[in-house]
């Protein structure tokens, strides 16, 4: 098994591991740390497919990607803050509102 | 003892690998969220080891920078806000775990399979060639400038949604 | 040469303008007159026209004329032509249609004067008008058809004409549908006829029936189907019985298209396609046996009728039969001999019924009239002279064509039988009775009027009189014009069996002796006083219930197809076919996308973790099926 193998395993593997997390955690804030879990997965097959077509590309692409993970914390985290301050509970089972 | 600096490298990357694979596992399996986030933290650490090993330094050190300074640090200031005596800290997992984990695992099991068959002949294709921090720059300032100056405006678009999302609660509470 | 069209737009512009102007105009002072003027003139004026065709036909040499008006529409190069034709057969046919067509019209104006619907009832008579006109001018069987269908049609709105009576309405419907199931026959026989000879012309299929060897098809196939039609058309059996029924539309109807014209139509298209009958053995036999039976039959029932136009109208439905038995022997001049004698004589007596009708204000059953001969004697007159006329007294015209069927039923060499003859001879005898019987019973006697009626009789106005003169000095002189020796060379006589041809003289003698002992036979028993027949009535209490009862057919066809038509319609087509699986397909459809939606809306949890598994499984869905497809 070469390195690009076993590094594009081990990325595939934290990705469905972060998947795993978003369906199967109750804490919101869990949640979004499963979906930084997946993020960080795609980085790592990113870096390993740079790596190995040596290709700049994928780099630049993994810059962007830290970007918007960024953005997207910025802004998801008040928003699970604010929600939690409603109804004084991060379980995500308490947010149905959207039934129907 | 030669054999181990020779392959050093090979070493060090599968202790990096399977350590981040262990904080991966413990991310989805520790109760309390603050446990969650340094086991988060390491995996993120360890990845950007990887990133070292692998020759792009920059990208490891935008990894911890960015993800594990910033991402990691405002979530941790987020956990310690809230209240842990939080009826989510006794039920771990939501009532789908069995499902989740079955299809997440299926999943997990086909992308494996897909890379697997692949990625025998893909070994042969190219050899590994690292590439510098210059090659870097320059694909960014060349050809993917567009893309580097719109992540200043989704950057903007992030601070302008922070900003209205507080007020807008502070007019309701307000 | 294009006054063979103009022979049948003539009435098609009276329609139009009574029809579409007349309305807007009637209830001005002139109106009445433009609708008179518009609406008799232009029948007058096709009459004169088909005079002037009649001349340059004799002028000709008898050669027919024939125009080509457009073509409708052409399949595969096959062209199917609006064409018109005018020969001996046709000349005869357009003079009576034209001629007894206006003298009708004419009648109508002093007949429907205080009527309503004046301008609607000329703009259809004019519409029949063309319509038969069509019928007896086209060349091909299409354009005959189009002719047969629309004096249907015109038939249809005439006898309904007073609509706002559900009877009179039902009387008209009955009499269009009776005529479309025979139809369906005729068009069959189209079909064969197209399909075996490429072409609908009759000139030419008569032609190609002619010639040796024959065409593939059987002749006597396509002289049944077509016959079929003709029963339906003319008012034989099975198909009569929308004729006594359609007597609920005005008089001057009746006698116009069911005595004169329309009703003769059948009549026309089986001489007209002669070249098919005379090949055609097994078809001219049944033409032959149901025109007898027939008028037989029609005959037993009129002679039990209490309304005066019941009487004729089962008259002409008999007369008809006379006519099928002489074409069904092979004489076809001599039906349209018939044809033309009985135009004459029974529109005078439907016509003057009319006019009975009209002075006693409305009264129709014969058992309410009597004395009347002085009263209005011009009607008396006339009406008198035309039932000797149908009795076939000699000299008048209906001696002549009736003596000429009864010889012909006996001695044709094809198919003539002493039972045709029986038979017939035995309805002539009736036909005499039956119709001396009404015109004791109308004219003679004491009078049975009602006091209101007997007190405002009076004789009908000139127009009406006038045209009864006309049509009974007609009776009287018609039958010395000899059509079938006009129409020899184009209809031949059949020939006449060796061993019976010195019959013909006691033939001639017994037809007249039937016409007095018809004439007798009613005199003793109406002549006197009302005893004789109500005693003779009450011992044959049974027979007279049935024929009254117009040997319940009506209720026999309601029963046998009328009541499975309706049942069918109820059972399977509308609760079956129509609210179980039309109603319930749809109906069916639309719960299913409710129930659906209903399920479907169950997805809608709320739960952030089942929608994140949601799409995990649509991930791995997608990944699946792109891993199978490569």
């Amino acid at each position: 098994m070469d390195k690009t193998q076993a590094l594009l395993y081990l990325a595939l593997t934290l990705f469905a591991l972060g998947l795993c997390g978003v369906v199967i955690r109750r804490n919101l804030l869990v949640m979004l740390m499963s979906m930084e879990l997946m993020l960080n997965g795609v980085n790592l097959s990113l870096v390993t497919f740079a790596n190995q077509m040596g290709a700049a590309e994928g780099a630049v692409l993994v810059f962007l990607i830290f970007v918007v993970a960024t953005a997207e914390i910025a802004i998801a985290i008040p928003i699970v803050l604010l929600l939690a301050r409603r109804r004084r509970t991060l379980d995500a089972d308490a947010f149905v509102d959207l039934r129907g | 003892m030669t054999w181990l600096l020779v392959n050093l490298e090979t070493i060090l990357l599968a202790i990096f690998a399977v350590s981040a694979l262990i904080g991966g596992v413990l991310v989805i399996l520790l109760r309390q969220p603050m446990r969650v986030a340094m086991a988060l933290i390491s995996t993120m650490i360890f990845l950007g080891g990887i990133y070292g090993l692998l020759g792009v330094h920059f990208i490891a050190a935008f990894q911890v920078l960015i993800y594990v300074g910033a991402v990691m640090v405002f979530m941790v200031y987020v956990i310690m806000l809230l209240d842990p005596r939080d009826p989510a800290t006794r039920h771990r997992f939501s009532p789908l775990v069995i499902p989740g984990v079955a299809i997440a695992a299926v999943i997990g099991g086909l992308l494996i399979r897909g890379v697997a068959s692949e990625g025998a002949q893909a070994a042969q294709a190219a050899p590994a060639r690292a590439f510098s921090l210059a090659e870097f720059a320059a694909a960014f300032l060349n050809e993917y400038w567009l893309h580097f100056e719109l992540t200043s405006v989704l950057l903007v678009a992030a601070v302008i949604a922070a900003i209205a999302v507080i007020r807008v609660n502070r007019e309701d509470h307000g | 040469m294009s006054e063979l069209v103009a022979i049948a737009l003539a009435p098609l512009a009276g329609f139009l303008l009574n029809g579409l102007l007349a309305t807007r105009l009637v209830p001005r002072p002139y109106g009445h007159r433009f609708v008179t003027l518009v609406g008799c003139g232009l029948p007058i004026l096709s009459f004169v026209l088909t005079l002037i065709a009649f001349g340059e036909l004799r002028a000709g040499g008898y050669a027919p004329l024939s125009e080509t008006v457009y073509t409708w529409i052409a399949i595969d190069g096959a062209p199917f032509e609006i064409a018109f034709w005018f020969d001996r057969l046709t000349a005869v046919m357009a003079l009576i249609v034209t001629g007894v067509g206006s003298l009708i019209h004419v009648y109508s104006v002093g007949y429907m004067k205080d009527d309503e619907g004046y301008a609607r009832y000329f703009a259809y008579l004019n519409l029949f008008l063309f319509f038969m006109l069509m019928l007896v001018l086209g060349r091909s069987l299409l354009v005959l058809f189009v002719g047969w269908e629309g004096v249907g049609l015109a038939s249809y709105l005439l006898i309904g004409f007073w609509f706002a009576d559900p009877e009179k309405a039902a009387a008209g419907k009955k009499a269009f549908i009776v005529n479309r199931i025979g139809d369906a026959g005729f068009l069959l026989g189209m079909f064969v006829l197209y399909t075996a000879l490429g072409t609908l012309d009759m000139d030419r299929i008569n032609a190609a029936f002619m010639a040796t060897p024959g065409p593939a098809v059987s002749a006597t196939l396509v002289g049944v189907l077509l016959f079929i039609g003709a029963t339906g058309k003319s008012a034989q059996i099975p198909l009569y019985v929308w004729l006594p029924d359609a007597m609920a539309g005005p008089t001057p109807v009746s006698a116009l298209i069911h005595a004169a014209t329309m009703v003769t139509a059948g009549v026309y298209m089986v001489a007209r396609m002669s070249g098919i009958y005379t090949h055609a053995e097994g078809a001219s036999q049944l033409i032959a046996w149901v025109g007898v039976l027939t008028a037989f039959f029609a005959a037993t029932i009129a002679v039990a009728q209490t309304d005066i136009k019941k009487v004729l109208a089962y008259s002409t439905v008999s007369q008809l039969g006379f006519m099928f038995l002489a074409a069904g022997v092979g004489a076809y001049g001599v039906a349209v001999f018939h044809l033309y004698t009985h135009a004459f004589f029974k529109a005078c007596l439907f016509l003057g019924a009319g006019s009975v009708i009209h002075a006693l204000s409305g009264e129709q059953d014969i058992r309410k009239m009597g004395g009347l001969a002085r009263k209005i004697p011009i009607t008396f007159v006339t009406f008198a002279i035309a039932t000797a006329a149908i009795a076939g007294l000699p000299p008048l015209a209906g001696f002549f064509s009736k003596d000429e069927i009864l010889w012909f039923a006996y001695a044709s060499e094809r198919g003539g039988s002493f039972w045709l003859l029986a038979i017939a001879a035995l309805t002539a005898l009736m036909t005499a009775f039956y119709m001396f019987r009404l015109l004791w019973l109308t004219f003679f006697g004491e009078s049975r009027l009602d006091a209101h009626a007997a007190a405002h009789v009076h004789e009908s106005p000139l127009s009406m009189t006038g045209v009864l003169v006309v049509l009974a000095v007609l009776s009287a002189i018609g039958g010395f014009l000899s059509i079938p020796h006009v129409l020899e060379p184009m209809l031949p006589l059949p020939g006449i069996i060796a061993q019976r041809s010195g019959a013909h003289l006691p033939i001639v003698i017994m037809s007249v002796a039937l016409g007095l002992a018809g004439l007798l036979g009613a005199w003793w028993m109406f002549g006197g006083r009302a005893e004789r027949a109500k005693a003779f009535g009450a011992k044959v209490a049974g027979v007279r219930r049935v024929l009254e009862g117009k040997y319940f057919v009506d209720e026999l066809y309601d029963l046998l197809i009328g009541r499975p038509l309706l049942w069918i319609s109820e059972h399977v087509f509308l609760r079956l076919g129509d609210r179980t699986l039309i109603d319930g397909t749809l109906n069916g459809l639309a719960g299913l996308a409710q129930r659906t939606a209903g399920v479907m809306g169950r997805l809608q949890t709320g739960h952030l973790h089942f929608y994140a598994l949601l799409a995990l499984a649509g991930l791995l869905g997608a990944l699946a099926w792109g891993w199978h497809h490569g």
